[in-house]
């Protein structure tokens, strides 16, 4: 709606603001106006199912009304039946389309665009000549000027005139604003006037987001869960993951065929995701790969940066709002000290053929770390050996020294397979 | 009368009672042959409610009460029915609950709180010799479920809503699914209003199941999805009618508004005001092109015009433009337009009293 609060005393001057903030209007339902079907108000509910009654009975009462046309658009139609009687099925929505303008000046959050329709008047009997009309939002940060006319002023606003002006602004912080309007201007008296006007609101969070990163082999998960903090339901337009350098995320879904009925309601429209008012929460999910092969970009100990959240959210008609996370940080990867990989193994192994498995043995410490001994574990003794050593049983290797790995084989040979199992 | 075969003459005393209807005006029994025996003066009953007169419809009613015009028990009913209609237009709510309540309507008994035999035709079998079934008009169940919220208690207006669509949907007969068809339309409104817009879809959903091609519903689909901000929603919604290519300037004018509302979405108010215009041009009585457009203008800086859009279209059309929405925007229009806008309100709020009908909520203009 409009003005909040006004300082300044607009009483001794011939112009004062008006001020209206315009976020997108909305849609008017007019669920007081019932209207109902003839049918339904003109005789019994079962009248009809009886079969020697015929429904045209209505219809020759609904005829028989002096101002009653069919089918001609409301043009000729002096009556208002149509705020009684329903005209499509469907009308018990009241939802004709009608938009109605923003009845308050409503919340305000972080990430909205606030937009004000400003109007300066002229109330009083004479002009006001050469008015420089300035607009700017005042935060405990900063000043951001909107308009100065300041380079062409008003020449003229007439007794009885207007002159109008749209704001915009990105609200990037939170908050008590200030939207101030002032005017500089001659009046009747050919006296310079200074009428400033202060408007004031309050700037909220809507959402907040917390992230749990868990890393799981070569793959990071990581787990952000919105929460709508604003008193309606919330459509999340677009809720994106922008890895850091040298990360790649892909987004993990419910998939949503599995459900039967999801994909039968599905098929006449999808739903939108709407996070409930005051404290619903969603969780997005996200699979995280490093693209590089080295993982050496990652120091030891140190942050790892895995990227940011990017959120737009919309409301009626479409209103968009941004938010944006800091970066995100996944827990530091610590490193193992040795690290023993399996290099090579032959793609088909032929029973009871001996075959040749390469391996690399590192050592990541800082120190050199050795003498190492490497064997074949046989598992647990109640299981049949699958694999037999053919060849040496246990290996000894030399220190290795810092940062430095070895490569070695071992020979082995299959002796019966039930099911196959890596070593 | 034709000499009748003795062996195949039918002599049940229903169909000589049918005989005497067809030559004795002054028979008891009705057959709902014509209008005039749905009720009594009903042509003026609905005349005055076409003029939206009423407090007219009440008097009428309380005089056909007190002057025994009402014989039969379902002109009972029926001027039953539009006199809580009347209280509910004119929203003396607590008064229309008190006259439904005089049917003693089980509260207890949500399933269908109106099950007695007294409101079945074959309770009075010579009065409806040839009928069964019940007499009360459908609206009346309809004002039972809908009043609880108008006078503050919306979870009993909920509840009633939800088992009359139950009982709607448990009846055989062809008006039973467009009435539950109706009640399904009444609780997307409720929800809507309320802002529970997942309910609202889901409902509408269901509504789609059993009309799909329906343009005005898929359009009004598209409302509410634009209403929570789902624009990608809203367009297949809006193609999907554009699709239907039906003929006539009602689907036309429907078309060219959903056109309109994309462009409000990208804030190009020119071509929505274009789109508008098209429409106004076809039907100069499209109130919501009208109303849509003022709001357009005043998007694009231009106050002056959308207020003279509205004055303009009340004065021409008034019965179509005399809107409680339309009127709203008017008044937040004059509130931004004018320091001292108390008494070009008052200017409006007079000539509304004059020329409105007598259900329009004249406390709209916040005067």
């Amino acid at each position: 709606m409009s003005a909040l609060h006004t300082g300044g005393s607009p009483s001794s001057h011939s112009l004062a603001f008006r001020v209206m903030r315009l976020c997108r209007p909305s849609f008017q339902a007019e669920d007081a106006v019932l209207r109902l079907d003839p049918f339904d108000l003109l005789a019994g509910e079962d009248l009809f199912s009886n079969p020697l009654v015929s429904p045209i009975v209505i219809d020759q009462a609904i005829r028989r009304q002096p101002s009653s046309t069919s089918d001609e658009g409301g043009g000729d139609d002096f009556s208002f039946r149509s705020r009684f009687q329903l005209q499509n099925p469907s009308d018990a929505m009241a939802l004709s389309g009608f938009l109605i303008l923003p009845q308050s000046f409503g919340a305000i959050y972080l990430g909205e665009t606030f937009c004000s329709y400003i109007s300066i008047n002229n109330s009083s009997n004479f002009e006001a000549r050469d008015v420089i009309i300035k607009a700017e939002i005042q935060t405990e940060k900063q000043r951001i000027l909107l308009l100065d006319t300041s380079k062409s002023p008003v020449e003229s606003i007439r007794s009885g005139g207007r002159y109008d002006f749209i704001v915009e602004h990105d609200v990037k912080e939170l908050g008590p604003h200030t939207l101030v309007c002032t005017a500089l201007y001659n009046d009747g008296d050919g006296e310079r006037k200074y009428l400033p006007q202060f408007f004031k609101f309050v700037v909220a969070n809507p959402l907040s987001v917390r992230t749990k990163v868990r890393t799981v082999k070569e793959t990071t998960f990581l787990e952000a869960c919105i929460e709508n903090h604003t008193k309606s339901n919330l459509f999340m337009d677009q809720v994106e993951f922008e890895p850091a350098e040298y990360w790649r995320a892909s987004i993990l879904k419910v998939d949503e065929s599995i459900s039967d009925s999801n994909a039968q309601t599905n098929k006449i429209f999808r739903s939108p995701l709407l996070i409930r008012a005051g404290g619903g929460i969603f969780n997005y999910l996200y699979q995280l790969t490093q693209t590089s092969q080295e993982s050496g970009q990652v120091k030891v100990g140190g942050s790892n940066i895995l990227g940011k959240l990017q959120i737009t959210w919309r409301t009626n008609l479409g209103e968009p709002g941004r938010l944006q996370t800091q970066q995100i940080i996944g827990t530091p990867l610590l490193p193992k000290d040795i690290d023993l990989q399996v290099v090579d193994v032959p793609s088909a192994i032929i029973l009871e053929r001996p075959f040749l498995v390469c391996l690399k043995l590192t050592n990541q410490s800082e120190k050199t770390a050795g003498p190492f001994e490497v064997t074949v574990s046989q598992g647990s003794s109640s299981l049949p050996k699958l694999v037999v050593v053919n060849g040496i049983q246990k290996l000894a290797l030399q220190p290795l020294e810092a940062y430095s790995s070895t490569e070695f084989n071992l020979v082995r040979g299959l002796h019966f397979i039930a099911f196959p199992l890596l070593i | 009368m034709e000499d009748r075969d003795p062996s195949t003459a039918v002599s049940s005393p229903a169909f000589s009672m049918e005989n005497l209807t067809l030559d004795d005006p002054l028979s008891p029994s009705t057959r709902f042959s014509s209008p005039a025996e749905l009720a009594p003066d009903l042509p003026s009953l609905l005349d005055l409610a076409a003029r939206g007169q009423w407090r007219s419809v009440i008097d009428k009613v309380a005089r056909a009460r007190t002057t025994s015009l009402l014989s039969k028990p379902h002109e009972h009913l029926i001027y039953l029915a539009f006199n809580a209609l009347a209280l509910h237009k004119l929203r003396r709510f607590t008064d229309a609950s008190v006259e439904i309540d005089s049917l003693s309507p089980a509260d207890d008994r949500p399933d269908d709180p109106f099950h007695h035999p007294r409101f079945q035709y074959d309770s009075y079998p010579e009065t409806y010799p040839t009928l069964r079934g019940s007499m009360l008009p459908f609206s009346v169940r309809l004002l039972y479920a809908d009043l609880p919220q108008r006078i503050g208690n919306r979870p009993e207006s909920l509840d009633r809503l939800y088992s009359l669509l139950s009982f709607a949907r448990s009846r055989s007969g062809d008006a039973w699914p467009r009435r539950a068809a109706f009640v399904l339309g009444a609780l997307a409104c409720n929800h809507f209003i309320h802002r529970e817009f997942d309910v609202t879809l889901s409902l509408i959903r269901e509504l789609l199941a059993s009309n799909p091609s329906d343009p005005v519903l898929l359009s009004r689909l598209g409302y509410v999805q634009l209403q929570i901000g789902d624009v990608e929603g809203a367009k297949e919604s809006f193609a999907l009618v554009e699709g239907m290519k039906l003929s006539g300037t009602e689907f036309e004018n429907l078309v060219g508004r959903n056109r309109a509302l994309g462009f409000i979405v990208a804030k190009d108010y020119v071509a929505a005001v274009r789109e508008y215009e098209v429409c106004i041009e076809r039907d100069p009585s499209d109130v919501v092109a009208v109303n849509n457009k003022a709001l357009c203008l005043m998007y694009s800086r231009d106050l002056s015009d959308s207020i003279k859009l509205l004055e303009g279209t009340l004065e021409r059309v008034p019965t179509a433009a005399l809107n409680e929405t339309l009127v709203v925007n008017l008044c937040s229009m004059y509130e931004l337009a004018y320091v001292q806008h108390g008494d070009i309100k008052k200017g409006l709020s007079n000539w509304i009293a004059r020329v409105a009908p007598d259900d329009f909520d004249s406390s709209c203009t916040r005067t």
